[in-house]
């Protein structure tokens, strides 16, 4: 099913940029831990949807930038998972997720 | 213009727009669990976009490992730590978003730059449509090998550092000496810890 | 749809095409002996998880001496491999140049004394020691891969690795509120890191049209004057930046030094950073070569800052720890002078001062380790009068910090002396002054830490050097630390007087390096044109 496409290569990359830039402005406004992790997942996508563009638009024999998106989907819930527990043990220790309030040492 | 082109291009603006919509929606709502649920619609969205990059199989591990295990991970964490928190107010907050906001418009304007200004080497060859599953495994077999296993390496670490991080009981003496530890930094702090609860 | 028929007709010739691109027999070559190092450190890892099933008790007599093994037989077959010639391995995604090898061996070295400072620490934590070897391994893998990645699908997955691992290292005392919050901004300021590289990684890919290997990368930026490649430096350069902890990209260093356990920072300090150096020379020497000015601008810029900042700043710290973090980040900023030469001398002696400063830097740390197991306090006014109740302590950090402070005959004089030799001969005046400034600095506060050991009158002494318990070094994984510390402080003391085959040995890790043999014939031909 290779449907000839009228959508322009452009198009993807602008919106990866939109992704991208909406994601570092929650990484760096964003108070709740949570969010800031919910904000590092919105860059990576936005890095997806640049290599899955390119990979079909330029490379779309090879389809290296499949792959490449594949290990950035595997690391990325890796990373997940682990934010996630250090927030979880922080939690325990702490009691909040707010980022203005983990000042045991300064920033 | 076809019905097939047409088709495609309504299908990459909702898309588009669902994806933007979704993505501010993550990062300025108050509610963090509606931002959840954005995510996850961000995340099919991208899913969506990868179908007409022909890629099915992208698609698919996109759908099962974003949403089915990154965004309910995501949900777990909110419901397990969802204190109610008034959050105080800080000042110059309203001032320091407006400013990170023009900077991250400037690296957005900068980034469209760059993809309207490369030479990209356009039009590269025909897709490999349906076969793109083959493909991708003799990739992971052949010139991406190492990093396949490297990545099993990094999973299991993973999983066994969340587990040892997360679960709540304790060695909670000093194997050899039987001493009771406390699982802290051996260097303890000196000014008391701002426990600071609300 | 009427070209349909004809894709579909054209689809099996080039299958073929791309099937023997994919397959070419002179590439097939897997190569798989070029990581025989990690293969042995990945299989101490999975035996100290096994172990580590049968409880805690037999962990504990087991897993450091797997670990031993494992590492041993690593720097040993990492030995065996040096001015073997270089090979691609992996079909091109790994090379074992003497390069590679150089640094892998900091990495492997560095795990080994860190975890011989461990196991005491750990013990006395609380916390489980089989885990906390198997992620200590892991990161060493990471760390390893990286030194020798040549691919940047290769370069992300070995980084992630190694940053994946430090996070939970960093969060390991999960009771502790400074250990969980070290952790969760380390890995909230690694993994955007990660995101920007990756943006980087995606820009380069789209650019050479579809190829992921360094030297495509390489070839395709050199018929690019486009902002593109500008815009991937930076992000790539950001990530390389935070990873050595450069000013201004070094924040989140103090606090994750200072809210570690120590041995997972003596760790941090030397291995990770020597896989980071080892990256910036493979992508910014190996791959953005025709952009060296812009970079070498750049990294001038980083190199003065983070001498300056790095050790100003720790001139103000009242934490042993914290100082050791921002002295770690004034050390980076001399070995930048050696990257930023580009000759033959500054890469070797980078090389040089990484393994200086691996002894100098653990030997450092093993003391300050030992003097909290003791004491539980790892505040610099807590060290006066030491010198009454710790002879040990008092003189290997005392030799330590001034090898770190560049007085001379110990080992750090030497390869500071010749990174300033080889930035001197490269006409960076500027760096050199900036470092020979700072590190009178760096001598300043070096010294008020040995003063407040040596000088100070017994009564005088700190209230917990007063209380000071008394010296054993029975229990088990002392004499592991007793071993490492010696070690370290011995090599630090004397190795600079036997330090020319160390020279001799850094000048063949260049010459046995194809890439930068190029690099600095590139330099060359473009100097004699101009």
């Amino acid at each position: 099913m290779n449907l000839p496409t009228e959508i322009p290569l452009q198009a993807y990359l602008v919106l990866a940029a939109i992704l991208f830039c909406t994601g570092v402005w929650g990484l760096i406004n964003s108070r709740n831990a949570v969010r800031v992790l919910m904000s590092i997942e919105l860059m990576l996508n936005a890095v997806n949807i640049n290599l899955m563009a390119f990979s079909s638009y330029l490379d779309g024999q090879l389809i290296r930038g499949q792959v490449f998106a594949i290990f950035v989907i595997t690391v990325a819930a890796a990373e997940a998972a682990v934010g996630l527990a250090i927030l979880l043990s922080l939690y325990r220790n702490r009691e909040t997720v707010d980022m203005e309030r983990f000042n045991l040492l300064r920033w | 213009m076809t019905i097939a082109s047409t088709t495609q291009l309504i299908c990459f603006a909702a898309l588009s727009i669902t994806l933007v919509v979704g993505a501010f929606g993550v990062v300025l709502l108050p509610n963090i669990v509606y931002s959840a649920f954005l995510l996850a619609g961000v995340f099919l969205s991208v899913s969506g976009l990868y179908l007409l990059l022909n890629a099915s199989f992208v698609a698919a591990a996109q759908i099962l490992v974003y949403v089915g295990a990154v965004n309910v991970l995501i949900l777990f964490a909110i419901m397990l730590v969802n204190k109610r928190e008034d959050l105080s107010a800080i000042p110059g907050l309203a001032l320091r978003r407006v400013l990170s906001a023009a900077v991250c418009g400037g690296l957005f304007l900068l980034l469209v730059r760059v993809a309207f200004t490369t030479p990209w080497a356009l039009p590269g060859p025909a897709s490999i449509g349906e076969e793109a599953t083959a493909r991708i495994g003799e990739h992971l077999f052949s010139d991406y090998l190492l990093p396949f296993e490297l990545a099993s390496v990094l999973l299991l670490m993973a999983m066994i550092g969340a587990i040892v991080l997360a679960r709540r009981d304790v060695y909670t003496s000093d194997v050899i000496t039987g001493e009771p530890a406390d699982q802290g930094l051996i260097e303890k702090a000196r000014t008391p810890l701002l426990t600071s609860k609300p | 749809m009427t070209e349909a028929p004809t894709i579909a007709a054209t689809v099996p010739v080039s299958n073929l095409a791309v099937r023997s691109v994919i397959f070419d027999p002179s590439s097939l070559q897997l190569n798989a002996a070029a990581i025989a190092p990690e293969g042995a450190v990945l299989v101490a890892l999975l035996l100290s998880l096994l172990v580590d099933l049968a409880g805690e008790q037999v962990a504990a007599r087991w897993v450091p001496p797997i670990c031993y093994g494992g590492l041993g037989s690593a720097l040993l077959l990492l030995a065996l491999q040096w001015n073997s010639p270089a090979e691609p391995a992996f079909v091109g995604a790994f090379l074992a140049d003497n390069l590679a090898i150089a640094f892998r061996s900091v990495v492997a070295a560095s795990t080994l004394v860190s975890l011989m400072l461990s196991w005491r620490y750990v013990e006395r934590s609380g916390t489980p020691i089989g885990e906390y070897a198997g992620i200590l391994l892991a990161a060493t893998l990471g760390a390893m891969l990286l030194c020798g990645s040549t691919d940047l699908v290769s370069i992300f997955v070995s980084l992630e690795t190694l940053s994946v691992s430090s996070y939970l290292l960093s969060g390991y005392m999960k009771r502790d509120a400074r250990s969980s919050e070290a952790a969760l901004k380390y890995l909230l300021v690694g993994s955007a890191a990660a995101a920007v590289f990756l943006y980087g990684a995606s820009l380069l890919y789209g650019l050479t049209g579809g190829a992921t290997g360094l030297d495509a990368v390489a070839l395709a930026l050199q018929s690019s004057t486009t902002p593109v490649a500008a815009l991937s430096l930076v992000f790539v350069l950001a990530t390389v930046a935070f990873k050595i902890a450069a000013v201004p990209f070094h924040q989140w260093t103090p606090d994750v030094y200072e809210g570690s356990p120590t041995p997972v920072v003596a760790f941090l300090s030397v291995g990770s950073k020597a896989a980071g150096f080892a990256l910036a020379l493979r992508i910014l020497v190996g791959c953005f070569e025709s952009f060296s000015v812009q970079w070498k601008l750049l990294f001038t810029v980083l190199a003065v800052l983070s001498m300056v900042l790095g050790n100003v700043v720790a001139l103000a710290q009242t934490s042993m720890k914290r100082m050791l973090a921002y002295s770690s980040i004034g050390q980076a900023g001399f070995v930048m002078i050696g990257l930023v030469c580009g000759t033959e001398e500054g890469y070797a002696a980078m090389v040089l001062y990484m393994a200086a400063y691996l002894f100098m830097n653990l030997g450092a740390f093993a003391c300050i380790i030992l003097f909290s197991l003791r004491t539980g306090s790892d505040r610099i006014s807590d060290y006066a009068g030491l010198y009454q109740k710790d002879p040990l302590i008092t003189l290997g950090l005392s030799l330590c910090l001034l090898s770190l402070g560049g007085i001379p005959p110990m080992l750090g004089f030497f390869g500071k002396i010749y990174l300033f030799f080889a930035g001197w001969a490269d006409h960076q005046y500027l760096l050199v002054v900036v470092g020979l400034v700072t590190s009178v600095v760096s001598i300043y506060y070096y010294i008020s830490v040995i003063k407040m050991m040596v000088v100070k009158e017994p009564q005088d002494a700190s209230d917990v050097v007063k209380a000071y318990p008394e010296l054993s070094w029975n229990l088990r994984g002392m004499p592991a630390l007793r071993a490492a510390l010696v070690t370290c402080v011995i090599v630090t003391a004397v190795g600079g007087i036997l330090s020319n085959p160390l020279f001799g040995w850094a000048g063949e890790a260049v010459t046995g390096t194809p890439m930068l043999l190029q690099a600095i014939a590139a330099a060359t031909a473009h100097a004699s044109l101009g």
